[in-house]
């Protein structure tokens, strides 16, 4: 597995009242040409046809992007391509594209950046902004009704840094509301060196969410455009190792043991008697937590050293479930499920340790307990969080 | 001297919790305050009843002896009697 991740995400909000957006984000990873690109195009107008605007403009600049093209030709060519509003008799939007390329071991991240009349992206590396050079291209189209600027830069990117791409509907936000003249450039870079210094591992996703949230607070919680904010950020991959089932031999619990102490990243354990051999292994106390379960769903247990204790089957069952169904996690009960999905949303790469010892007879024989149904769960686990989430997954058995 | 609390183990093992025990944790609806104010409840896990055979899920421990098919009413009567000792 890597030891560098590419984490990229993006959060938005319609124009109030609007069902559709006129901002349109596209991000594509294509991991045999190592390779990501991210455009985020802002049609005018807003509503179907900013939309359709958008789309386009963003579809071709995502094809022309994997194509041998320079992207300043290519974006002759979107912007030729347009249709032309009757009204306004102009066809225009505007498009950030992000072309992002990697050697195979995840070093040597390059950036190609081409902006055209969105808000100027912003770099930080840590909570620290980032100044670069642009260069600017005029493109003298015949028919343009206005001066039409390229910026193109070229840089890398190392771990701890950021790039923010997003629409104007973030940087006019609160304009004539709470602020004369909107949050401006200014606003949103103080803002993001604010919530990375508070939070120095925000992730993409939250970071962008916490932008758009911020715009639209700014306007009222009434949004006067479509707000939409995109965040790549090069970061370690986040680790989460399950363990489930004890070890086929007694002699493998040391070994388990020593996995689960050098395992750099978060530890869930799911499974009562795996979970008493731990306990048993680093000396800790198992405490059963009663404040959260449901009734599908047998409470969590608290032990030092292991962020998440769960019951094993009917617990794993349930977390597959919800990640095959893709269920919203606030639609979940508290329990202990609910958590569990939690970390694994929160992971790039999930390992997963299965042990295959046989559990003795139980009473019930309804109640599948066994080795089989183990690894079968556990395969449906792997195929929901790779093609559902994209987490990259492994899997060992003792 | 004060009486010591009586103390009870409710087992949340697979087995237990999808056989009754799972009915058992809703117990600050169905015990009666002044039972529950001597009692010390706890979630434990399995017992290793269920693997042992004879005796029904779910099993639970009060003072240290073991029960099992505890239903709400059972758990109720176990209880109160416990408490009365
Ligand atoms: S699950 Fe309760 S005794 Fe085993």
């Amino acid at each position: 597995m890597n030891n560098i991740f590419i984490d990229v995400d993006y959060a938005q909000i319609y124009k109030h009242g609007q069902k559709i957006g006129g901002d349109v984000f596209l991000l594509s990873r294509n991991p045999e040409n190592n390779q990501i690109v991210a455009t985020l195009s802002d049609g005018l107008g807003s509503g179907v046809k900013a939309n359709v605007l958008a789309s386009l403009t963003a579809h071709m600049a995502h094809k022309l992007s994997f194509s041998p093209i320079s992207l300043e030709h290519s974006a002759e060519i979107i912007m030729d391509t347009l249709p032309v509003c009757k009204e306004r008799k102009i066809s225009y939007s505007t498009f950030t594209i992000a072309d992002i390329h990697y050697n195979d071991d995840m070093e040597n991240i390059a950036v190609n950046l081409i902006e055209y009349d969105n808000p100027a992206s912003l770099r930080f590396s840590g909570a620290e902004d980032i100044k670069w050079d642009r260069t600017r291209t005029e493109l003298k189209r015949e028919g343009a009704f206005k001066k039409e600027t390229i910026a193109q830069s070229s840089f890398k990117m190392d771990i701890g840094e950021r790039l923010v791409m997003f629409s104007d509907g973030v940087t006019q936000s609160g304009l004539g509301k709470s602020l004369p003249l909107g949050w401006r450039l200014d606003g949103v870079r103080k803002f993001i060196k604010e919530e990375i210094s508070a939070n120095p591992d925000i992730s993409s996703r939250e970071l962008s969410r916490a932008i758009v949230q911020k715009a639209c607070a700014l306007d009222g919680f009434s949004s006067k455009d479509d707000i939409t904010c995109v965040v790549v950020y090069i970061r370690r991959p986040r680790r989460t190792l399950i363990v489930t089932g004890p070890p086929f031999t007694k002699e493998a619990d040391e070994i388990l043991g020593e996995k689960i102490r050098n395992f750099n990243g978060k530890k869930i354990v799911s499974g009562g008697t795996t979970a008493q051999i731990v306990a048993r292994l680093f000396g800790k106390k198992l405490k059963v937590d009663l404040s959260c379960w449901s009734p599908d769903v047998p409470p969590a247990s608290k032990m030092e050293g292991i962020d998440l204790v769960t019951e094993g089957m009917l617990t794993l069952s349930k977390v597959v479930t919800a990640l095959e169904k893709k269920e919203n996690i606030a639609d979940m009960p508290n329990d202990p499920a609910k958590k569990f999905v939690e970390i694994l949303l929160d992971s790039d790469q999930i390992h997963i340790i299965v042990g295959t010892k046989i559990n003795e007879a139980h009473q019930d024989p309804n109640i599948p307990f066994e080795i089989g149904i183990r690894r079968t769960i556990i395969a449906r686990l792997r195929k929901a969080l790779e093609e559902n989430y994209i987490k990259e997954t492994s899997v060992e058995y003792l | 001297m004060k009486k010591p609390k009586v103390k009870v183990r409710i087992c949340l093992g697979t087995a237990c919790f999808v056989q009754g025990g799972a009915d058992l944790l809703l117990y600050n609806d169905f015990l009666e305050p002044e039972v529950l104010a001597d009692c010390e409840i706890e979630g434990c896990s399995c017992l290793e009843q269920c693997k042992v055979g004879g005796g029904q899920a779910p099993f639970v421990e009060i003072n240290g002896k073991i029960y099992d098919g505890v239903t709400q009413d059972v758990f109720c009567k176990l209880l109160k009697e416990a408490v009365k000792e």
